[in-house]
């Protein structure tokens, strides 16, 4: 049994985790950079190991250190949390050997999850419905035409190698394809050395929805109901909700089994996520397997009832899943705004500093995974994840409007953030009817509307910023006065 | 210039201009009255609005406006701009000050007297900036130099016409009240 765990991780999750371990009382081990003394993991854990500088390189990625603090403390386990080590198989191998818990999938599963080719192989033969395309890399430009004319076009030349908008065309005749093989192959050889081309086929209007996966190390699988990621930027998910407002009952079971079915081909233990991509005629095609805890988990959480930690905490135990996926009913709606620190107008550059003030929203149906206090610093080392908000509803319309209020009361002092962006995506109407699509903000002008929100806001705070400005003016005249007249009834001090 | 009156802690001022950022119009503001109890009537455009002040410092101030209570910070503030959080929102507001004007007046700029040559600093300061070269001729009311006090620039102007003598001061510098800053001959 797991009686103490090291957190090998920072922030949000490093406190979701250590929260859930609190309450099941196990002891807990917090990791922390040169960055992070005056982190509030540190202070909540029951220790705390230094492992390095602030560089991620060299302490958050150093399984030597970590794997030092691991056997130092005496833990029993680790939780990787999301991100850094969380889904390298070495660490979790490097784990398996020094006879500690990881808690997440073995080594061999979690490989065969981050090798996309072998995945979708497996998949595959698990008749699990991948993106349409060549089955395998393209030898040609005759194969590549054929496998476009059996899809139908418009379909993508990639290169496997790829990334950035380099190595990739949409093509949508034999003709383009056949003049973009030679550009891409050229294209992926410049920039990588070398060239391996697929065919896939170009999806419009496209949605982000993924299963929440669990199962145990004796076999039993369920999902935990869908999320819908589709509002994103630059490829980073920003608002998730569930349920999706195009998944029915009928669908989510449908399409749960084949996420289950995706979990069993690759033998998955404990909780992921199975992504999909959903076209806008209704198909769901499988992407990958997120072999970790999401980011997004708490949505889930809300409308399951689940402590998803404890759950992983539980499989990672050796313990059945204590439930069928028949007794799980979802509850509500939730929906989640990753409160990034960041500029929306400098293309959400990272806006980073000291926070001297906070004020973290709460009231019933919220909740807010954070790391931020008032006196804390937002690093520019690490994400820009600073919070995760998170309502609750009966209807959807009660979880957006409970969303918008605590938005509304978030207040953070000294950064850059992405609140007034969400209140602006949550007040539009296609955001209310569901039109959902992962270039929301591009489809919809999200951005021009938000700079007229940021002016209707300035305008509705308009008389109580004169009056704070005319008391400050005159404040301040006055002592200037009294400095320059030697008013001798002048004490210097403020009120 | 009319005189000042005091009433309270602070006191009423003159009419200044405000503008805030993103918004076209300009708005004119004053504190009209005080009424003890740190309640004042203040003027916002063509408005007259009773205010209350919960509490204020440097930081930031609470108050209640008619009904309705409102909290900003001011997180940089000189006399002629002010960044605020209103309520949440951040907003920059600047204004027409004349505070340049009264120390104008303080020093002497509003008599005749032109035996006097020495033009002194009022106020103590940071030498912001010098504004003119020793050997320039100057004009009564030109600026000299600009000085920062308590987060705000004043203006120094001349006292009356002539040649700017001596620079006694240095850009970067302090200066403490009644300190020579030039001569003017």
């Amino acid at each position: 049994m797991i009686g103490k765990v090291l957190i090998a991780n920072r922030g949000e999750i490093a406190l979701r985790v250590i929260r859930t371990c609190k309450a099941l009382g196990i002891k807990t081990v917090a990791v922390y950079s040169d960055e992070d003394y005056n982190s509030l993991h540190v202070k909540k854990a029951d220790e705390s190991y230094h492992i390095g500088k602030a560089a991620p390189k060299e302490s958050y990625l150093n399984q030597e250190k970590i794997m030092e603090a691991i056997l130092a403390s005496g833990s029993d386990a680790v939780h990787p949390g999301y991100g850094f080590l969380s889904e390298n198989s070495d660490f979790s191998k490097l784990c398996e050997d020094n006879k500690i818990n990881f808690i997440g999938p073995s080594a061999v599963s979690m490989d065969l999850c981050g090798d996309k080719m072998r995945c979708k192989a497996a998949m595959f033969k698990a008749k699990v419905p991948t993106v349409p395309g060549s089955p395998d890399l393209v030898k040609n430009v005759d194969e590549a035409t054929k496998i476009a004319n059996e899809i139908g076009y418009p379909v993508l030349l990639k290169s496997v190698y790829g990334g950035g908008g380099r190595g990739i065309r949409l093509v949508n005749s034999d003709k383009e394809l056949q003049e973009a093989y030679e550009t891409v192959t050229g294209e992926s050889i410049a920039a990588f050395g070398k060239s391996a081309i697929l065919v896939e086929k170009f999806l419009e209007k496209i949605r982000h929805i993924e299963y929440q996966l669990a199962r145990d190390k004796h076999g039993n699988a369920v999902h935990i109901f869908e999320r819908e990621c589709s509002i994103q930027r630059r490829n980073q998910k920003l608002i998730e909700q569930t349920p999706s407002p195009v998944v029915d009952q009928k669908t989510r079971d449908r399409i749960g089994e084949i996420a289950v079915k995706a979990a069993e081909a690759v033998d998955y233990t404990n909780l992921g996520t199975a992504e999909f991509l959903r076209a806008d005629n209704g198909e769901f095609y499988f992407i990958e397997i997120n072999a970790r805890l999401q980011v997004e988990h708490p949505i889930t959480e809300l409308v399951s009832g689940l402590d998803l930690v404890k759950l992983q905490i539980d499989i990672a135990n050796g313990e059945p899943i204590p439930f069928k996926q028949k007794d799980l009913k979802m509850n509500g709606y939730a929906i989640e705004c990753r409160i990034n620190a960041e500029d929306t107008f400098l293309d959400f550059a990272p806006s980073t500093g000291p926070v001297p003030d906070v004020t973290i929203p709460s009231g019933p149906g919220v909740r807010c995974d954070t790391y931020l206090y008032s006196g804390c610093t937002v690093s520019p080392f690490y994400d820009s994840l600073m919070a995760k908000l998170c309502t609750w509803g009966q209807t959807f319309d009660e979880s957006r409007l409970r969303m918008l209020n605590a938005l509304n009361d978030f207040y953070i002092q000294g950064v850059e953030t992405s609140i007034p962006l969400y209140k602006t995506i949550l007040k539009s109407d296609e955001y209310k009817n569901g039109s959902l699509s992962t270039d929301f903000l591009k489809r919809y002008g999200i951005i021009d509307r938000l700079t007229q929100d940021i002016k209707d806001d300035k305008l509705s705070h308009k008389d109580a910023a004169l009056a704070a400005a005319v008391i400050h003016s005159e404040y301040f005249k006055s002592r200037a006065q009294s400095h320059a007249s030697s008013n001798p009834l002048w004490k210097d001090k403020m009120w | 210039m009319p005189l000042q009156t005091r009433c309270g802690r602070i006191r009423c001022g003159d009419d200044m201009e405000y503008k805030i950022e993103d918004i076209a119009e300009t708005f004119d503001g004053q504190i009209l009255k005080s009424l003890g109890n740190n309640e004042y009537t203040i003027k916002i455009g063509p408005q007259e609005r009773h205010l209350k002040i919960i509490s204020m410092d440097s930081r930031g101030i609470e108050f209640i406006l008619d009904q309705k209570y409102h909290k900003a910070k001011y997180l940089e503030a000189t006399t002629s701009q002010m960044n605020l959080v209103v309520d949440g929102t951040p907003m920059k507001v600047s204004m027409n000050s004349k505070l340049d004007e009264i120390v104008y007046k303080n020093s002497g700029g509003g008599s005749s007297t032109d035996a006097q040559t020495s033009l002194k600093s009022q106020i103590p300061g940071k030498v912001v900036s010098i504004g003119v070269s020793e050997g320039d001729s100057v004009k009564k009311g030109d600026v000299i130099c600009v000085l920062e006090s308590m987060k705000m620039q004043v203006s120094i102007k001349a006292h009356k016409d002539g040649t700017v003598g001596k620079i006694k001061i240095k850009a970067g510098g302090s200066v403490a009240k009644n300190d020579v800053l030039a001569e003017i001959e």
